[in-house]
């Protein structure tokens, strides 16, 4: 019997995120990250919901109160740049790229994907881990995730942020260690001192 | 009368062992000498895998003041952990960096052992008691893995809790039905859910440690009395004295560890290596993302696995756990020249397939 899991569940990943064409979303986006970054990601990039905005669950279609599909519709109707808005089935990102280039932009851009992290605002970091959101965008990182980038760019930017920490952390474990290693040493010492003059008696 | 000459061979076999006559300050610190040669680096690696240990169990404590094991609550608690506890991410990186340096370092033990052929008479136990520790290390690795309770963590465990009832297949009779008695005790109810959280956690933070702790003494003990083993056939350049000098310099090993595991741990989420839906809460009616697999320590098995038949696979590992475990008895006569070579290529394998085996699984499946 063989024991089969490795991709098994990508193309229902995409698929997942292609269901809600026709309500909106844009599977454009996800398909060209997929493809760019080479990392398995899902519609929690923009959404609210893992799976997009179509069901019945929290962040989905089918749970919006008439409030929230008020703020469904003032989104829906953000065409321009430069409007709030406050999308009830998207996260923070996706309403930051309503918000950043409008819904007629991000709609003609959904031909040539690879162009919105051209247009996005390019030094916006929405989780603060020193990682433009842009570049999460293209590596399929999220852009709301502290723990979730480039690893080599996360060591950078925390290393330049803890320098401190860890300058003061070596600091006391060297001297730790060196005032442990006298400490060792003169007990050596003693002891030593203390067999020749317990031999010499 | 046979018993009786049963149990003494026994005993001076034992006694040969581990001999407990030399335990005393004199033997075991003051008089007690390394010997230093070009594999004498091969001598800190043990102290080096009991420092990450160390750390496992502190922050390991620590990590339990918030950690909660039900399915409801394991993953906000550890996103609690995360997010809101002072130092809680730090605490955390701790762990999970310590856990894979614990095993990357006995894995190394293990091999710089053998190339040394420290495991020959009178240290046969000493290595078999080692050999259990990195069983009961990977079970550590392999029951922390579910705790977070992600996709990935769930999915994985899923996997290889199926991996043990698919070696039924292929035993006798009625042992064919113990693979899966064995899954269904590890996994307490029909799928994965709170009956397996609640017994990885026990055996996680409770059995799986205190075997550890229990053998760890065993193997302490029998390095302590018998000493370092002279690891190569030259004879040494000089001896140095165990305590302070060796000593002192473990510790500053211990030290330069620390600091790494600490700027590691600082600075780069254990997490940014896997994709996020992976870390998502695990949803049993949701998708399942793809990308699951088990922690890179378990490459060397999951990718042959993937590329080979599973008898193929597993008589691999049955043949490779035998001689793990029978070693000092296969190896007695051989050469520590062979011994080098056999823990060069074991080594090149493990190495291969940890960082290049998702690459030779697409080579062979497209």
């Amino acid at each position: 019997m063989k024991i089969s899991f490795h991709f098994q569940w990508q193309w229902l990943s995409l698929a997942a995120c292609l269901l809600p064409a026709a309500l909106g979303a844009y599977p454009e986006y996800h398909a060209f990250v997929v493809k760019h970054s080479g990392r398995p990601i899902n519609c929690a990039m923009c959404h609210r919901h893992p799976d997009g905005p179509d069901g019945a669950a929290p962040g989905q279609l089918g749970r919006l109160t008439p409030e929230a599909q008020e703020r469904l519709g003032r989104a829906r109707s953000a065409f321009e740049p430069g409007v709030k808005v406050d999308s009830p089935i998207l996260n923070e990102f996706g309403n930051h790229m309503v918000q950043a280039l409008g819904r007629k932009q991000l709609m003609e851009l959904k031909m040539a994907p690879e162009q919105l992290a051209e247009r996005l605002p390019a030094d916006s970091d929405l989780d603060g881990d020193g990682i433009p959101n842009v570049r999460e965008f293209l590596d399929g990182t999220h852009p709301l995730n502290r723990n979730d980038g480039h690893p080599w760019l996360l060591f950078r930017h925390n290393l330049s942020r803890n320098l401190t920490q860890i300058a003061l952390t070596l600091a006391a474990t060297a001297a730790g260690l060196w005032g442990l290693g006298h400490l060792l040493r003169g007990f050596a010492s003693a002891t030593q001192l203390k067999e020749e003059e317990s031999e010499d008696s | 009368m046979n018993l009786l000459a049963f149990i003494q061979r026994a005993e001076a076999y034992l006694g040969e062992r581990l001999p407990v006559h030399k335990l005393s300050y004199d033997a075991m610190v003051r008089k007690k000498e390394v010997p230093v040669h070009r594999l004498s680096w091969g001598y800190y690696l043990g102290g080096l895998a009991l420092f990450f240990f160390a750390v496992q169990v502190v922050t390991g404590l620590m990590l339990l003041f918030y950690y909660q094991p039900t399915v409801s609550d394991a993953h906000a608690s550890v996103e609690y952990i995360t997010e809101h506890v002072p130092a809680g991410a730090l605490v955390r990186n701790m762990h999970a960096w310590a856990s894979s340096m614990m095993i990357a370092v006995v894995m190394v033990h293990l091999l710089t052992t053998f190339a040394m052929k420290a495991f020959a008479r009178p240290r046969e136990l000493t290595w078999v008691s080692g050999a259990v520790l990195l069983l009961v290390t990977f079970g550590l690795g392999f029951t922390g893995y579910l705790l977070p309770w992600h996709q990935i963590a769930v999915n994985a465990t899923k996997i290889g809790l199926q991996s043990i009832e698919e070696v039924g297949a292929y035993l006798p009779g009625a042992l064919s039905e113990w693979p899966r008695l064995i899954k269904e005790t590890i996994q307490g109810e029909a799928s994965v859910g709170q009956a397996t959280l609640s017994r990885f956690f026990a055996l996680h933070v409770v059995i799986l440690p205190l075997t550890m702790v229990a053998v760890l003494v065993w193997h302490l003990l029998s390095v302590q009395l018998h000493g370092m083993s002279q690891g190569v056939d030259e004879p040494p350049k000089w001896k140095e004295k165990f305590f302070p000098t060796f000593f002192i310099k473990d510790l500053s090993v211990w030290g330069v560890a620390f600091m790494v595991l600490f700027v590691v741990a600082l600075c780069l989420p254990f997490e940014s290596f896997y994709a996020y839906p992976l870390f998502e809460p695990f949803d049993p009616k949701g998708s399942t993302p793809d990308g699951i697999k088990p922690e890179w320590y378990f490459y060397f098995v999951y990718y042959p696995l993937e590329i080979l038949p599973f008898w193929v696979v597993l008589l691999l590992s049955l043949v490779a756990g035998v001689v793990l475990f029978l070693t000092p008895w296969i190896f007695r006569e051989t050469s520590r020249r062979t011994l080098r070579l056999l823990a060069a290529a074991a080594a090149l394998y493990l190495v291969v397939m940890t960082l290049f085996g998702e690459q030779i699984y697409r080579l062979f499946k497209g």
